[in-house]
């Protein structure tokens, strides 16, 4: 019957094939970490690393300024698992040979949910405004509805102000746009790794701002009660890291609930990290993306916007949208909020590269307001089929002996595959992930996140338990294909326990 | 049924009555605005002094971040620039936003003749955005969509311009890239022909946002060819492009050591009006091709030429492009479908490098998928666009054109008489004291005191103080065409040439608009809607 997606897919085959499989395994052996197989974990110098996004680019195109060029070679391994994804969708009707995706951090637990949602008759509705230009910060009535649910939600001490709100077309919008505003060309921003990689791009391509890794692992150590574990000392040394190669560091990037770690900070964590920032004027851009996204009754999200006292309030900027938490990444819809009005001005003024549809405002305000919805039907709904998925995907990789990192937020569990590589290298690590891919089945491997320790995947769990299957199955097979038990690694399972009981 | 049309019948008269009234008022209204932009100008008349003194001054180059207030230290040196980048009569419209007119809500705020929309069809938009076609939602629209819009939409755009551009073969759907407007496929372009610091170059005066969508992120600058209102052997008619022209800007910007990468050519011309003939199109793609320039053709109002004696060429009609390689294409439909708000653009390149370099920008200008979905269908609907949407939309924009430039010519202001576009180019320059761009900002001032926004020349580095654009595509006119428009005896026999069935529905449609507007308005978050209004 209905058939734009079938053409796209034809679209997109006719189009050349991406060579790109090469360049991303040339970038995995290029990146700064491939030398820190060779165990140097003593020294400090391991604890950081400046990104280098330009590095692997190589072919000039004389229609391109250089700066042309540089963004039209940039690849990043999340794009290439999902371009080769997008041409060979699994479907359980018309391609179940297709590909099962892990590696998209989408939420496809709720599409029925949202979709009648979106189609009830109070989401059809236009008016002039909605058709005419906006105010570049969003519509008022908008980010007085975004003003209320963030208070709400982030259990504001007091309510939130819809002049501190600028909404734009998605959270990549505004890491480009804080990144443009608040550094200039070669400056950098601080961020613990591994971190959601777009990120990468999301700061470079216009802005031309890099980052500074503080590289987190997964040793137990007196210090860290948990592996990954981001202390103000690994900050601290990054920090020191970059400064003495001369690196204008102006803020520091934080995910919470962290991605593709699952970690969420405590308050008093919170607060360390925020009081570090403070203590060397650096801006704060708090990634809340995930919010809502915490299906453990058990855990206890903090906001930084539910905190009494920021530490800074006007270096504290806060970006939520609606991709993860709504599961509705195509809706492009991100918000920043933020008490520094030169900061939410000099974005609103990149604001009209970044618009939004009048009638899409209009229908995320009304999806907004809906608390009724969100409260009692979407969010209960949503919670319990993230855990029954989390469930089902702890116990499989249980039986198959694949230590991971428990969580309670996300969509995704990061897990260890050290034992199945022939040594401890990038290269290696993206041979399983080809293997895996060959196989039928997209994960997200370590290096896409900065991960300074090869072997570390991200695996999305949101889906349907019956592609859950699938995808276990065909990883299990790849796996018993590998040789196991080469490496005799003993730190996983310690490590395991020890995430268990937290 | 018969009964229901009798019923109908008499609704519509009873509406007509109404609307009828409005008019009256709206006229009264309008006859004000005109009186006070008239005294406005009595008190400014000086008398004309000679012959314009024109300078040399054909290239120079703008700085769009030379005007810093005070920096912010919590922003970048960019940072700061980027907040204090503001047009000419940005404030002007800040002001207006503050208090905008409404015939029921704020009849004595600011009547907007200055920012270019067109709002004579938001019935008919409104109508087909809300027909149930446009209600679908699956899965993919709600998840990420690839790097260049969906593909589905991709391929109806190619064939919207293969259509309307009259492409002598088809357009590929490989070569479209979608963007949220194309103030965004500008910035994008921007970045990936120049590095920061260079060039493109455009004839003045122009559509002023563009240099500010190739600054902010991308740092390019602008070469002005500067065209002027003087009639000579050359220039033909006022503010004439000429390559000539073109040359001398491109000599001059090289002379000062700028790198021109490529040439802006916006058509059908904003704010001038001005549709290129076919030959001249070929002259300056020539003159592009001689110099190595791209060549960016924005034909954002290709379907806004209301009078059937223009005729429009597309570069993508042209059967042979001088350099098919250089040459840059982009339409949206904020101006030709009146739905700014909805930012949707597009970009047509045979440049695979330039498209996948631009392309790797999607992330920061995407379009939510429900919308791709609905611009598909929107785009598709070749008998709603040709049978209603067209014709109803050129019918209006006539009649307003027509109003404007009759009280134009009472006035005695004389303008650039062109049948595209949202606006008219209008001549003020004898109601300055001095011929200086203070005089014309004032001007500009009073205007808005007395409750017009105007656009005035400076915002469109026009090089000539004095001109103004006035825009005559706002909602006020909307009601008196209802007069002069739909009701006319010319307007009547073309409905009963489409068939009564079609003038019913017509007027149901109607009807049912005004109904929604009364039943919706219960809903807290439209009340509220409409009290706020942007600060």
């Amino acid at each position: 019957m209905f058939s734009i997606f079938k053409q796209e897919a034809r679209g997109l085959a006719t189009s050349p094939a991406s060579s790109s499989t090469q360049d991303l395994g040339t970038n995995c052996g290029e990146g700064l970490d491939s030398e820190s197989s060779e165990k140097t974990d003593k020294e400090p110098v391991d604890f950081y690393g400046l990104g280098d996004p330009a590095a692997e680019f190589s072919q000039m195109s004389p229609y391109l300024s250089s700066r042309g060029s540089i963004i039209k070679c940039f690849r990043d391994a999340a794009e290439e698992g999902y371009k080769a994804y997008h041409l060979d969708e699994y479907d359980e009707d018309k391609n179940p040979n297709g590909i099962i995706n892990f590696g998209t951090s989408e939420n496809k637990l709720c599409f029925d949910l949202l979709s009648s949602r979106l189609n009830q008759r109070d989401m059809h509705h236009i008016e002039p405004p909605m058709l005419q230009y906006p105010d570049w910060k969003g519509h008022m009535w908008l980010r007085d509805e975004v003003a209320k649910f963030l208070s709400y939600y982030c259990k504001a001490p007091v309510p939130l102000k819809p002049e501190n709100v600028v909404v734009v077309n998605g959270c990549a919008s505004l890491f480009s746009a804080l990144a443009t505003v608040l550094c200039d060309p070669g400056e950098a921003f601080l961020i613990p790794s591994p971190y959601y990689g777009a990120i990468t791009q999301h700061v470079y391509l216009y802005g031309n701002v890099r980052l500074v890794y503080a590289h987190l692992d997964s040793r137990v150590t007196g210090m860290d009660c948990r592996p990954f574990q981001l202390t103000v000392k690994k900050l601290e040394i990054a920090l020191l890291g970059a400064k003495s190669e001369g690196i204008n560091v102006k803020g520091l990037i934080l995910i919470n609930p962290q991605n593709p770690l699952g970690d969420i900070y405590s308050q008093e964590r919170l607060q360390e990290y925020l009081e570090f920032a403070k203590r060397h004027e650096l801006h704060v851009i708090m990634d809340e993306v995930y919010m809502l996204s915490v299906f453990d009754e058990s855990a206890v999200f903090q906001s930084v916007l539910g905190m009494d006292r920021l530490p800074d309030p006007q270096r504290t900027h806060v970006i939520w949208g609606t991709s993860k938490d709504f599961g509705i990444s195509g809706f492009r819809f991100g918000t920043l909020y933020t008490e520094n009005q030169d900061v939410a001005n000099a974005v609103a003024s990149l604001g009209c590269l970044h618009g939004i549809c009048g009638t899409v405002q209009y229908q995320v305000a009304q999806l907004l307001r809906d608390r009724d919805w969100i409260n009692q039907v979407y969010l209960s709904e949503n919670h319990a089929r993230l855990r029954a998925a989390y469930a089902y995907i702890t116990e499989e990789l249980e039986t198959l002996n694949i230590p991971f990192l428990r969580t309670k937020a996300g969509f995704f569990v990061w897990i260890d595959l050290r034992k199945y590589l022939c040594s401890d290298t990038f290269e290696e690590e993206f041979s399983l992930w080809r293997r895996f891919l060959h196989h039928k089945v997209l994960l997200s491997c370590g290096k896409a996140f900065e991960c300074k320790e090869p072997g570390w995947f991200r695996l999305v769990f949101s889906d349907k338990i019956h592609r859950l299957r699938l995808g276990m199955q065909r990883i299990q097979e790849v796996l018993e294909k590998e040789p196991q038990g080469a490496k005799t690694l003993s730190p996983c399972q310690s490590l395991e326990k020890s995430s268990q009981s937290r | 049924m018969e009964e229901r049309f009798l019923h109908l019948e008499e609704r519509r008269v009873q509406l007509e009555q109404r609307r009828l009234e409005l008019e009256r008022e709206h006229e009264f209204r309008m006859f004000g605005v005109f009186a006070q932009m008239l005294s406005i100008l009595k008190e400014g008349t000086r008398m004309p002094q000679g012959p314009e003194q024109m300078s040399g001054v054909f290239s120079e180059l703008s700085d769009p971040g030379t005007k810093h207030l005070q920096g912010s230290a919590y922003l970048s040196n960019r940072g700061n620039d980027i907040k204090f980048k503001r047009g000419v009569t940005e404030e002007y419209i800040e002001a207006y936003f503050a208090d905008k007119y409404d015939e029921d809500e704020n009849p004595n705020g600011i009547i907007n003749f200055g920012i270019s929309e067109n709002k004579l069809c938001f019935d008919l938009l409104s109508k087909r955005l809300t027909q149930s076609d446009m209600h679908h939602i699956e899965p993919p629209l709600l998840q990420y969509s690839g790097w260049r819009g969906h593909m589905f939409l991709r391929e109806e755009m190619a064939r919207f311009l293969t259509y309307y551009c009259k492409a002598p073969t088809p357009l590929k759907p490989e070569n479209v890239t979608l963007f949220n407007g194309c103030i965004s496929v500008f910035s994008g372009l921007a970045t990936v022909l120049c590095d920061p610091g260079e060039a493109l170059m455009i004839p003045t005066p122009f559509y002023g946002e563009i240099s500010k969508s190739i600054y902010l992120y991308g740092n390019v600058q602008l070469v002005f060819a500067h065209l002027d209102s003087k009639i000579t052997e050359t220039n033909t008619r006022p503010f004439q492009l000429t390559v000539e022209k073109l040359e001398m800007a491109l000599q001059g910007a090289r002379s000062e050591g700028v790198r021109v990468k490529g040439l802006i050519l916006i058509n059908p011309q904003n704010p001038l009006g001005d549709i290129y003939s076919q030959g001249e199109l070929l002259e300056y793609l020539e003159f592009a091709k001689r110099h190595e320039l791209h060549i960016i053709l924005d034909e954002l109002y290709m379907l806004s030429v209301f009078d059937e004696s223009a005729t429009f060429h597309s570069v993508l009609s042209m059967d042979r492009l001088p350099d098919p390689q250089r040459t840059h294409v982009m339409w949206g439909t904020s101006k030709d479908f009146g739905v700014s708000g909805i930012r949707f653009g597009a970009l047509y390149t045979e440049n695979r490098d330039v498209s996948s370099a631009v392309a790797k920008l999607y992330f920061f200008h995407g379009i939510s998928g429900i919308t791709q979905y609905q611009m598909a269908q929107l785009l598709r609907d070749r008998d709603w666009i040709n049978q209603v949407y067209l014709p109803t939309n050129h019918s209006r924009l006539k009649a307003a054109h027509t109003y404007i430039t009759d009280e134009l010519k009472t006035l005695g202001i004389p303008f650039l008489n062109r049948n595209s576009g949202l606006y008219i180019w209008i001549d003020l320059r004898r109601y300055l004291h001095m011929d200086t761009f203070e005089e014309e900002l004032l001007l500009c001032r009073r205007f808005l005191d007395n409750k017009v926004l105007l656009s005035c020349g400076k915002g469109f580095q026009c090089f000539e103080p004095g001109w103004f654009r006035l825009v005559f595509t706002d909602k006020i006119h909307r009601l008196r065409l209802g007069k002069h428009g739909q009701l006319s005896p010319a307007f009547i026999s073309k409905l009963v040439h489409c068939g009564v069935h079609s003038s019913t529905r017509y007027w149901i449609n109607y009807l049912e608009l005004e109904g929604t507007s009364e039943t919706t308005s219960s809903n807290p978050l439209i009340v509220q809607m409409r009290k706020l209004r942007p600060t």
